[in-house]
């Protein structure tokens, strides 16, 4: 099979379907008769990846579009697909303003380069959950930039006022006159024009893509196998590579000795490495094989000690001594505890996590002594590029980071670009380009892990049971430092990360004295970015212990927020749907419970409501009903997977953790770090309200208030307060939604 | 040289017998659609057909793959054609997309022990995993390609 090199698109078939072929392969499938509808005859598609520049008979209309004379209209993809949809919306956003046949429209994955950073923040990345919220009015300006262009050059050819044209699918049109142009005829004039600076925005009733359900552009391409993630890349004269480094967190490379795998089938190089080996081969499997009869010796490293209980021991030291920076102090939170009625305070412990994107970490680099190409699964663009300058003492224009069409997951692992440097490393010293694939364990092993936290929650009760002041003590180790280097000053002269304060710094509820401390943990276990980030952690203890408090009260957990939330009407709404969606109250069976947590996340606002029942060791979670206010939906099919899709990554952190011991991480493959399973999906149920409010992010929020959630259904069905996750800590698991029958089960 | 049967048709492979189905695929047969993910036959990401039956090629070795007929993503159909790619594709599953060649080859198998699946044949049967979460519209897209789900 012929394979194409990124920076080269090739078109793919579009998926569409004769009537006959359709009937006849519905025939074949087994007697079900299928309704339903297949991809459109042409679709927009992410063919490839861009060349830096346009390429021969491309005319730019600014950055973002390229259409050729034959009327080849292709928008640029800052963003990197990894799951979320983003290489639908953002693109369907441009060609909404522009007036762009949307179903023939190309697009391509952008190189690094500035034009393509995200506008808030100066920097090409994807995360945070903001790339709607920070390229929304990008996209339009963009999109409207290259409508005006089109229709100035139209305007001039034909001798009329350019406010008398319009763009409607693909063609620049003056009505009265009835003439009409395509885009690429006008592409080429449309092009000497200057980009307008202020160009007119149109009204949202102009708008014919955004707000409605749009077939994915990668849908077709990830159900035939032809989508290429990084895994995927291929490149003249590429050889491939396995690497093992230190089972040790702090362990060092001793020797190697390459004369133990000379000989082997397609050996081609041993590669040293700080922390480890690679072998080089003609194919990965040589590689691999050949690395596993390689003589490696490790220095251990210092922290040997290093395990899960004297990780524990040490959070717990600094919950007890502090020391404390103090990011929130509103109003007086001291004297209101002395002045309660009553107090109440609760420890909550969240765990390390992997990551474990689908996909492994890999990386293919052609790498010389002047010249650095790369092409990467990566969230990281910028970062990866300004690294592998550093590392080997180039220019901007000698290095060049491409971005593969697909990633296999992100969830923030591929923002770091450590496996990108390596891949760098390992090609300079073979001499030839190399693709490097991490295998599973190394993938786990050298992860930079969603920290553990400690979190002490403290409050005083006045005579009704409501909160007059309410204290958090934050344990947590960095988590921005890695993927945003330029926070160290604030890490070092604060004591602060903004990251692990997520949804600590503000509150939904009516907290008059409230008070903050966070205590920044040094360890050598690497940690980062992870889907939910801070807001992940602090939730949990605060949602598990909002429901505490409510217990204390003697009120109703629902009720009980409700109270705190008389001055909020925006979450308040959210709360009340989702209680009523959830038929919160209405009597369930024994075994059975309802848990509530309501949060902000990212910009958006969420409430959900899980339903689970516990019988013996088992967590069997029924129904998972969430109600999300993000402003407003952009697109209703996307957004609605990213929340539910999100609760069951939510579930993986009740389900597994990475531990430690003798100084490694003791999880390798999914078969000591679990996911959850199809069996243990829950029913979802997800609603949408659009308050109209500031755009915010959707693809981390739905994971955020699981733990928490099922935390207090668990309580409720069980009276057991699970103040850690995940369940194995408390000798509980996830079962299966439809027990096998004739078992026993409730 | 030993000859492989893959998607129909006949190939040479020159292959230590040991190597996993997986990479000849991947590597000497240039069919990418079929993924590595963990090496040890739990994720399900590199499932292909060996004579029907679903298998992790992952941890399958080529010595026992030659004779067999083998069936890739790629030789499922032309033009996306297949019930259950139709069915992918109007429900919309995949998000990364990294996990759906092995979750589409695992639900062909099911489909073709058990036309019209209830909830549990599909809980046992699909025990892939998915990161991303697209697991509820894995399931109402088999139940949609085996007529279970009507929508205009």
């Amino acid at each position: 099979m012929s394979s194409t090199a990124p920076g080269h698109s090739s078109k793919r078939p579009t998926g569409g379907l004769s009537r006959r072929l359709f009937l006849r392969s519905t025939a074949l499938a087994g007697g079900g008769f299928l309704l339903g509808y297949a991809l459109p005859a042409r679709a927009a598609t992410l063919t490839g990846a861009a060349a830096p520049l346009p390429r021969a008979g491309e005319f730019a209309l600014t950055p973002w579009v390229r259409v050729t004379p034959d009327n080849a209209v292709t928008i640029i993809v800052s963003q990197a697909e990894i799951g979320q949809g983003i290489s639908t919306t953002l693109p369907a956003i441009l060609a909404d303003e522009l007036g762009a046949d949307w179903d023939a429209v190309k697009l391509e994955t952008a190189p690094f380069a500035p034009a393509y950073r995200n506008p808030a923040r100066e920097w090409m990345f994807t995360g945070n959950s903001e790339s709607v919220e920070s390229f929304h009015d990008q996209m339009r300006k963009m999109g409207a930039a290259a409508r005006e262009m089109l229709v100035n050059a139209a305007a001039a050819r034909w001798g009329v006022a350019a406010d008398s044209c319009k763009t409607i699918k693909g063609s620049v049109v003056h009505v009265a006159s009835a003439r009409r142009a395509i885009f690429g005829e006008l592409a080429a004039d449309a092009a000497k024009l200057p980009v307008p600076a202020s160009p007119r925005i149109k009204p949202d009733s102009e708008l014919t893509l955004i707000g409605r359900p749009l077939p994915r552009v990668d849908i077709g391409e990830k159900s035939d196998g032809t989508a290429r993630f990084g895994i995927d890349t291929r490149i003249p004269g590429m050889l491939a590579a396995a690497v093992r480094t230190a089972p040790t967190l702090g362990g060092k490379l001793r020797s190697v000795d390459p004369a133990s795998v000379s000989g082997m089938p397609g050996v081609r190089a041993v590669v040293p490495l700080e922390k480890g080996a690679a072998v080089v081969a003609d194919t990965y499997w040589q590689a691999r094989t050949a690395l596993k009869k390689l003589a490696l010796e490790f220095e251990p490293g210092t922290d040997l000690d290093l395990s899960s209980a004297s990780l524990r021991a040490q959070y717990r030291h600094a919950l007890e001594n502090g020391p404390w920076a103090t990011p929130v102090n509103a109003g007086d939170a001291a004297t209101a505890l002395n002045a309660a009625a009553r107090t109440v305070a609760a420890d909550f412990e969240n765990p390390f996590l992997a990551h474990a994107t689908m996909e492994p970490m890999n990386c293919t680099a052609s790498v010389t002594s002047d010249r650095c190409e790369i092409w990467a699964p990566t969230q990281g663009q910028e970062l990866a590029f300004v690294t592998l300058k550093a590392t080997l003492g180039l220019n901007d224009d000698q290095v060049q980071v491409n971005r593969s069409p697909y990633v296999g997951g992100g969830f923030g692992r591929r923002l770091l670009p450590d496996f990108v440097v390596q891949a760098a490393l390992i090609s300079k010293a073979a001499g030839r380009p190399v693709k490097v694939i991490w295998d599973r364990e190394e993938d786990i092993r050298r992860d930079w892990y969603r920290p553990a936290t400690m979190v002490r929650m403290t409050a005083g009760l006045d005579k009704t049971g409501r909160p007059i002041g309410v204290t958090a003590r934050v344990v947590s180790p960095t988590i921005l430092h890695p993927v945003f280097p330029l926070i160290e000053k604030v890490l070092r002269e604060q004591g602060i990360d903004p990251s692990a304060l997520e949804g600590m710094m503000e509150s939904i509820y009516d907290l008059p004295n409230r008070r903050v401390d966070f205590h920044l943990f040094k360890t050598s276990v690497p940690t980062s970015v992870m889907r939910t980030t801070g807001y992940g952690p602090n939730v949990f203890a605060i949602e598990s212990f909002i429901d505490e408090l409510a217990h204390a009260a003697g009120l109703d957990p629902y009720r009980y927020r409700r109270r705190l939330l008389s001055k909020n009407p925006r979450v308040l709404r959210l709360l009340d749907r989702a209680a009523a969606l959830a038929g919160w109250g209405k009597p369930l069976p024994k075994g059975h419970g309802r848990g509530l947590a309501v949060t902000e996340a990212f910009g958006s606002f969420i409430a959900q409501v899980v339903e689970a029942v516990v019988s013996a060791d088992e967590v069997r979670v029924l129904r998972v009903t969430s109600v999300v206010d993000c402003g407003r939906v952009l697109d209703p099919g996307i957004a609605k997977s990213n929340i539910e899709c999100g609760v069951i990554f939510g579930l993986s952190y009740c389900k597994s953790e990475i531990t430690f011991d003798k100084g490694a991480v003791v999880q390798g493959n999914f078969d000591g770090y679990e996911l959850p399973y199809l069996a243990e999906t829950p029913e979802l149920v997800t609603e949408f309200i659009t308050s109209g409010e500031k755009l915010g992010g959707i693809g981390e929020t739905g994971p955020v208030p699981v733990a928490p959630a099922l935390a207090n259904a668990i309580f409720a069905a069980t009276g057991r307060r699970l103040r850690a996750m995940p369940l194995a800590r408390h000798g509980l698991r996830l079962g299966l939604v439809r027990p096998p029958k004739g078992k026993g089960y409730a | 040289m030993p000859k492989l049967k893959v998607n129909g048709k006949l190939l040479d492979v020159d292959a230590d017998p040991e190597t996993p189905l997986l990479w000849i695929v991947r590597e000497q047969l240039g069919l990418t659609g079929t993924k590595f993910g963990c090496g040890i036959a739990r994720c399900g990401a590199c499932t292909l057909h060996v004579d029907g039956s679903p298998v992790r090629s992952c941890s399958f070795p080529l010595s026992q793959a030659v004779g067999r007929e083998i069936t890739t993503i790629e030789g499922l159909s032309e033009n996306r054609s297949h019930a259950l790619q139709q069915a992918w594709i109007a429900e919309q599953v995949p998000q990364c997309g990294y996990c759906q060649s092995g979750m589409l080859m695992t639900a062909v198998a099911l489909l073709r022990e058990r036309p019209r699946p209830t909830d549990e044949e599909i809980d046992f049967a699909m025990t892939n995993l998915c990161r991303c979460g697209t697991y509820p519209r894995i399931r109402r897209a088999i139940k949609r390609a085996s007529g279970q789900v009507f929508h205009a």
